[in-house]
This record gives C-alpha cells, sequence and structure tokens, in this order.
C-alpha cells in the first residue's frame, strides 16, 4: 500500500467519521422539542485498520448529554406534573447548528485533502510520461 | 575462407549469452504487482455494487475508486514506458 493510498483511505474514514457526526447532529435538532429527549453527542477515536494501516478515525459510541432537561411550564400538557411543569429537551439548537457548520467545515478540509492527493499522485505520473 | 567462416561463428557463440533471457527475481516482483493491481480493481468493482445496492455508504465507493485509478494510472505509465523501451530496441539499427 503506498503513501497515496493510505492518505485516500484515512481522509475517505474522515469523511465517513464527520457523516456519522453530521447524523446524530440532525437528529437532535429532529428531536428538539421531544420531551425527556437528551441530545446525542459523538466522540471520535481513532482506530487501527484491518490491513494493518495507519490508525484511522472512527465515529466512537453515542453518548447521552447528562445536562438536566429544560423544565418547560404549561398546566395543560399531558405529561405536566402537579406544578404544572414537564421535562422538555436539552437541545440547544445554537450548539447543535454550530456544530453542523464545524462538520461542514471539516468535511469540506477532507475533501480538499483528497482531492490534493489525487492530484499529487496525478502529476508524479506525468512525470513518467514524457 | 573456411576458417573465417569458423571464428565468426565462434564469436557468434561467444557474444550469445548476452542476449539471453536474464533470470532475475524482477518476474516475480513484477507479478505481484499485477496480482496487487488486480486485486485493487476487482475491490473496486465490489464497492461499486455495494454502493449501488446501498449495502455501503458513498465514501467506500470513491475510496475504492479512487484507489483503483491511482493503480490504473500506474499501470498505464508503467506499460507505456516497458513499450516505449521495446520499441526503442526494436529500431535499433544493427
Amino acid at each position: 500500500m503506498s503513501e497515496f493510498s493510505k492518505a485516500l483511505s484515512m481522509t475517505s474514514a474522515g469523511l465517513a467519521a464527520q457523516t456519522a457526526r453530521l447524523r446524530h447532529l440532525s437528529e437532535n435538532i429532529a428531536n428538539a422539542a421531544t420531551p425527556g429527549y437528551r441530545r446525542k453527542t459523538v466522540p471520535f477515536e481513532q482506530v487501527q485498520s484491518r490491513m494493518g494501516g495507519p490508525a484511522q478515525i472512527a465515529a466512537g459510541r453515542v453518548k447521552l448529554d447528562q445536562r438536566p432537561l429544560e423544565r418547560i411550564f404549561d398546566p395543560g400538557h399531558p405529561l405536566a406534573d402537579d406544578t404544572g411543569h414537564f421535562d422538555g429537551s436539552n437541545v440547544d439548537l445554537m450548539i447543535e447548528l454550530a456544530d453542523a457548520r464545524e462538520a461542514q467545515r471539516t468535511y469540506e478540509a477532507n475533501i480538499k485533502m483528497f482531492d490534493q492527493t489525487r492530484q499529487m499522485s496525478a502529476s508524479l505520473m506525468e512525470l513518467l510520461r514524457k | 575462407m573456411d576458417i573465417q567462416n569458423l571464428t565468426a561463428a565462434q564469436n557468434y557463440a561467444s557474444a550469445r549469452p548476452a542476449t539471453a533471457p536474464v533470470d532475475t527475481s524482477a518476474g516475480a516482483a513484477l507479478q505481484n504487482g499485477m496480482r496487487d493491481f488486480a486485486q485493487t480493481l476487482r475491490q473496486g468493482e465490489e464497492a461499486a455494487m455495494a454502493a449501488m445496492t446501498s449495502q455501503s455508504d458513498p465514501h467506500a465507493l470513491v475510496q475504492a475508486l479512487s484507489q483503483a485509478e491511482l493503480a490504473v494510472e500506474t499501470a498505464v505509465t508503467v506499460r507505456n514506458r516497458v513499450v516505449e523501451a521495446y520499441q526503442e530496441i526494436l529500431r535499433m539499427p544493427v
């Protein structure tokens, strides 16, 4: 496996990890109004690839954010307790959107690296074509 | 006259081994490389099929196809060089 191949597989692992992150972010945003929903966070970790290559990035096990849920006052709600409150979700849309933007930026950076690797290998082969 | 022919034949016989193919380990290495190349192409095809039937994510497809592209480009360039060298030898005035 050449260094170019390694760089390509590393980059595509990064792309896949960012996609997994984006999936959980969209899940959080979709469930922003779900009562009792805790937002999911995706830790990234390094994984040894099967073919003995360099360690690649991958999205690890999903964790639930343990911040307290938002208490919403709505006495007419079926989930409301004696005080008229019920547990909302602890999703903060601002954080989710900022996270999504960061995922997009990292994705773009990985795409750029992918393209750069291909260009470098192509120009290397161009040397022999003279 | 006869003796001249004889020495010419002898000279030819002594120079002949220079043109014999040399058995080196390059053949085995080349074979290994070609096997690697074929395997990379096969992986690309498998990834394409898996992505079309939505069994794998598109990243795997893009990665496998890029690997295949890299391999094909390398193989084609090396082949072109080899063919060029062969033609150069064929054109050599004898």
